[in-house]
């Protein structure tokens, strides 16, 4: 089976620009991305750049965009891409400066991580001996150690602890590629996952807090990107989603992203539709619209300014009954 | 004649009134019946759950019931309507205790669902239920080779595991559609990323840079005029084009059509029958090369 390899060049010591180069590739149709590259690399050239190490999806290492997706190159069979796009076009993933060829910097994307504080707070006032310490000789850990499938019984989280920071999400976030300062996905999927760990012991609830500032939960677009291309099936946006509900059960509703789901609420639990005028004051506040006032004004020249006050749906007490519903489930 | 209950979701009957009467417009000429259901509420706008996860799945439980009583299955002609009315039947469907849930509240409006209802998004109606041969046939006012740029947006195709229309990585029902009625569609990237819109009220000048980064690669791939089948993408899209612009530092100046208006275009509607005055971008430009009166 003969296929090209067009593969994303730039050696930012040599190379003013990036460039693509093509390699004709004799392999077999079973062979995942990674073989080729790997082939290219012993048998034609060398100066190819590129992670890897498990070569068995569980590293990470190996992340790259194959045909304009992030993907492991280890878990992509060669055969399905060819069948699909009839050629194995490999570029360094987005959203992260490169470094050379199929190589980028990581720090950006680690340091998000290390932002939400990734380890249990445990820092107990009234007991200096729990506070967290290098174990010393023959000391055992105080706290229960879970089992994964224990951890989901207890929490429901059932895939974020599966994270292999690939950073196939964070590649193709759509939040990432416009604002550098969003956490990104993996940081927020992992920053659900300790906040749902019984062990966590975050007192003040600071991490939603934190969390709920700019740049945080409620930046991500919900284009469902994350979701869509994690190798490990991970849903980051589902996570983000239990942030917000648990952010607003908490009543941390500061931010203009909680403002808004709580007005659409409010907006459907009076007429059972969206009244976007009302949505929209009830997120930025009458002050912040003044902000979009030529866009209103453009609108309103247009007839495309929806009315304030929406007649109700058919059968309203039915949607009514559904918030009661809700407050019974709390109960 | 083919039925459906038709959802056209909450934007659609206020700011962007013209994708209602666009698809009322189509449905006619190609037999849709399009069979109305005044009891419908909001989806929820693709982020409820983020209020209320049991919200999410009692309002769109409740319509998905409605629809199921009425019959048939269910028309969509928001991206985000679409997504979310088929997460709940996915989970409803999948998870026994989330059904009991849901019929726990149904019951208490005299309403049952039992998972039989599917939700079918227009462009995909056209495609797979009208099919392109009976689309062609209907088509009296060929587009000209105009040269179109699809813009799908997230929630026709993303994620897979629900939406199952297309292929969410190389997606081509929409081009189809394009082909059919005589327009070339446009190859860009950003036909399938974010147009941000979710964030619009949240951090403009980011989501608008999303928006402004899709039209700005359509108009250099040469398009003559973008097309989404997502009245939240077009707000984004065409009434905060001029933001966009000023967001990436670029001049744009790109029509973008609902799905159903270029549809319409297609099928002899008028410049007044598609509500093209309520565009922000105007489409005078093209108006000739369309042959649009």
């Amino acid at each position: 089976m003969e296929f090209t390899v067009r593969s994303y060049r730039f050696n930012p010591e040599v190379d003013k620009q990036p460039y693509y180069k093509d390699y004709i590739l004799n392999g077999f149709p079973s062979m995942t991305v990674l073989n080729a590259l790997m082939k290219i690399k012993s048998e034609t050239d060398g100066s190819l750049t590129f992670r890897r190490s498990c070569r068995s999806a569980i590293c990470g290492s190996c992340a790259m965009k194959i045909n304009g997706i992030s993907k492991l190159a280890c878990k992509t069979q060669v055969n399905s891409e060819i069948t699909k796009f009839g050629i194995i076009k490999v570029e360094p993933l987005g959203n992260l400066p490169v470094v050379r060829d199929l190589v980028v910097e990581q720090e950006s994307f680690f340091g998000k991580i290390n932002e939400i504080k990734p380890y249990l707070l445990g820092i107990r006032e009234n007991s200096p001996d729990e506070k967290f310490h290098v174990l010393k000789d023959g000391e055992k850990i105080t706290q229960p150690v879970f089992h994964k499938s224990e951890f989901k019984a207890l929490t429901g989280n059932n895939d974020t602890p599966n994270c292999i920071l690939c950073e196939c999400c964070f590649s193709e976030c759509g939040t990432e590629v416009v604002n550098k300062k969003y956490l990104g996905p993996a940081a927020l999927a992992k920053l659900y996952r300790y906040i749902e760990d019984p062990r966590d012991n975050d007192r003040d609830g600071s991490r939603l807090v934190n969390a709920s500032k700019p740049n945080g939960i409620w930046d991500c677009v919900h284009c469902q990107a994350c979701e869509q291309f994690c190798p490990k099936s991970i849903s980051p946006v589902k996570s983000i989603v239990k942030l917000h509900e648990k952010a607003i059960k908490n009543s941390i509703t500061f931010s203009k992203g909680a403002k808004h789901i709580i007005g659409i609420a409010n907006s459907i639990n009076k007429t059972g539709r969206l009244n976007e005028v009302k949505v929209a004051i009830d997120t930025v506040g009458l002050l912040g619209l003044m902000n979009d006032l030529p866009v209103v004004f453009r609108a309103s020249l247009k007839g495309k300014i929806p009315s304030l006050k929406l007649k109700l749906i058919k059968d309203m007490d039915d949607i009514r009954l559904a918030f009661k519903e809700l407050d019974r489930e709390e109960e | 004649m083919i039925t459906y209950v038709y959802y056209p979701g909450c934007v659609a009957q206020e700011s962007g009134k013209e994708l209602d009467n666009a698809t009322k417009f189509i449905a006619e000429k190609l037999g849709i019946n399009l069979l109305q259901m005044p009891e419908a509420s909001c989806c929820g706008g693709g982020i409820i759950d983020g209020f209320d996860a049991n919200l999410k799945l009692f309002i769109n439980g409740r319509t998905l019931a409605l629809a199921e009583k009425n019959g048939f299955d269910i028309l969509t002609i928001c991206n985000t309507c679409t997504l979310t009315l088929s997460e709940v039947n996915e989970e409803i469907k999948n998870n026994p205790a989330l059904m009991k849930k849901t019929n726990a509240y149904l019951s208490k409006i005299r309403l049952k669902y039992e998972g039989n209802v599917k939700v079918k998004h227009l462009l995909y109606v056209l495609r797979d239920d009208i099919g392109l041969d009976k689309l062609k046939d209907v088509v009296v006012n060929s587009l000209n080779g105009i040269k179109v740029a699809p813009f799908y947006g997230c929630h026709i195709l993303r994620p897979s595991e629900v939406i199952k229309f297309d292929d969410a990585e190389n997606p081509s029902g929409f081009e189809e559609l394009i082909k059919a009625v005589g327009g070339e569609p446009v190859s860009y990237v950003r036909r399938t990323k974010c147009c941000g819109f979710q964030t619009i009220l949240i951090d403009e000048a980011s989501s608008t840079s999303l928006s402004g980064n899709a039209i700005f690669e359509a108009q250099e791939q040469g398009a003559d005029l973008m097309v989404t089948p997502c009245p939240l993408c077009h707000l984004s899209l065409d009434t905060y084009q001029n933001v966009a612009a000023k967001s990436i530092g670029k001049k744009l100046s790109l029509p973008v059509l609902h799905l159903p208006q270029l549809i319409g275009v297609a099928l002899g509607g008028s410049y007044s029958e598609m509500g093209f005055s309520r565009h922000n971008v105007s489409l005078k430009p093209v108006m000739a090369n369309i042959n649009l009166k």
